[in-house]
């Protein structure tokens, strides 16, 4: 409903996932949480709970192990949704690009709305996308969107499933 | 003008959250969110898309809600306190029933855990409740407002009561059933959109049932009555910033332990 949209960038509530990375940008993001930067005074709580979020904020590129996790907690977070990419590895790979374990970024799996660069990023970046985020937020409806790969047992359940059946038809066109 | 009140309950207690968690954030010495979060994440959360795992948990949370909410109001008309707890009784073990009823596991820790509150906390209030009979020889709020003050005669029950009011405003050390950095908010885990409202709103509503019994204490002057709730509220706020959170197990000892020897104690001494 249009009256409730403005309230999105109000209290957008953060999943934060760490898919490989060296945890410099995990440090970083809890420094924007903590009280010199205090995140909280725009509403952000995080969460740690993918069904009440709002905004996916991932950290490192995706190694084998993490992937199918990390899509499949896009996948239980509810529309409107925001991904945001923490650090330059989270974008592009960054010092770990090429590497025979890990992927070059998530946005080979999931769309991503904002990135930020860094390595490590600082807090005031991650704030400044957080707003950005916000926006984002603000402009997107309510329809399903879809992570561009599934794995494993989310496949086959997906299959079944509307909701995720969609996803599948785009990771077909693609091959 | 008690009916406005009674359908006002959820908005005043979502003020009571708001300013607390400003209050929180000052003695953290962050700036904190404004007054009005709580009612931003409402707002947001009934504009979100609700994923639902069977329809008996999406409703119980509802139920949860609205008996709670009932319970308010009888707080408000001045109903028997004992009727009033056995009320809130209910509204909890709708919600113990919505965090079996799912296949998570963090569910059912929840579920566990809050069995455990409610085990630990119940007899506590029935024993206040008990204390107010013997002072003023009703259940009825409305007779037990019109005494004169029960904190100088009942002081170890205040006591008692101080102890439970975090496990029921799910505060540290005492806020086992929540405990999001273990088990990511125990029942609330599998709830998201418009039925998570729900629980949000019934937590504001929480608030106005544990602080009533606070406000009792005060008798027929309502200044005391504010002034103790006021005390209380900063005072549980300053313990939740200050400690970590027990074992479950911790609790029920310390409970069973302090709160309701102080109690039995202090109904004796009114006794004999
Ligand atoms: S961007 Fe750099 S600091 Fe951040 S997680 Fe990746 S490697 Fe670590």
């Amino acid at each position: 409903m249009k009256f409730f949209t403005p309230f999105r960038k109000k209290s957008p509530w953060i999943l934060h996932y760490n898919a490989g990375s060296c945890n410099g940008c995990d440090i970083e993001i809890l420094a924007a949480l903590g009280p010199k930067f205090d995140l909280e005074r725009f509403g952000v709580i995080n969460t740690g709970n993918p069904k009440q979020s709002d905004i996916f904020l991932v950290t490192g590129p995706v190694t084998y192990r993490s992937r199918e996790r990390l899509v499949e907690l896009y996948t239980q977070i509810p529309e409107p949704k925001v991904v945001v990419a923490v650090g330059s590895c989270t974008t592009t790979g960054g010092v770990f690009r090429g590497m025979y374990n890990v992927e070059d970024g998530i946005d080979r799996y999931i769309p991503v709305d904002v990135y930020i660069p860094g390595c490590a990023s600082s807090p005031q970046l991650i704030i400044d996308a957080l707003v950005k985020a916000g926006e984002i937020l603000e402009s997107k409806s309510k329809a399903i969107e879809k992570p561009f790969k599934l794995f494993g047992a989310i496949e086959t359940i997906g299959n079944k499933l509307s909701r995720l059946n969609m996803a599948k038809k785009v990771h077909d066109d693609e091959d | 003008m008690t009916w406005i009140w009674i359908v006002l309950a959820p908005l005043l207690g979502g003020l009571i959250y708001g300013g607390e968690r400003v209050l929180r954030a000052r003695m953290q010495r962050r700036q904190g969110p404004p007054l009005l979060q709580p009612f931003y994440d409402m707002f947001k959360l009934l504009d979100k898309r609700t994923l639902i795992l069977h329809a008996p948990h999406a409703l119980l949370a509802v139920a949860h809600f609205f008996v709670l909410w009932f319970t308010v109001a009888a707080i408000f008309l001045g109903w028997n306190l004992i009727y009033i707890i056995f009320l809130h009784l209910f509204a909890q073990i709708l919600l113990i029933l919505a965090g079996y009823s799912v296949r998570s596991v963090y569910s059912h820790l929840g579920a566990n855990r809050e069995l455990l509150m409610v085990v630990a906390y119940e007899p506590v209030l029935i024993l206040v409740a008990v204390g107010f009979y013997l002072i003023s020889g009703s259940f009825e709020i409305t007779t037990i407002l019109q005494g004169d003050g029960y904190w100088h005669q009942l002081p170890l029950l205040f006591v008692a009561l101080l102890i439970i009011v975090p496990i029921k405003v799910k505060k540290s050390p005492f806020d086992i059933g929540e405990a999001h950095q273990e088990i990511v908010g125990g029942i609330e885990i599998e709830y998201s959109g418009v039925f998570y409202e729900f629980l949000y709103m019934s937590r504001f509503l929480e608030y106005l049932f544990i602080y009533s019994f606070v406000f009792l204490f005060g008798g027929e002057s309502y200044w005391l009555g504010a002034v103790l709730v006021a005390g209380v509220f900063l005072l549980v706020n300053l313990v939740d910033n200050a400690t970590a959170r027990v074992h479950a197990a911790d609790m029920v000892k310390i409970v069973y332990g302090f709160a309701m020897s102080f109690a039995i104690i202090n109904i004796l001494g009114v006794l004999l």
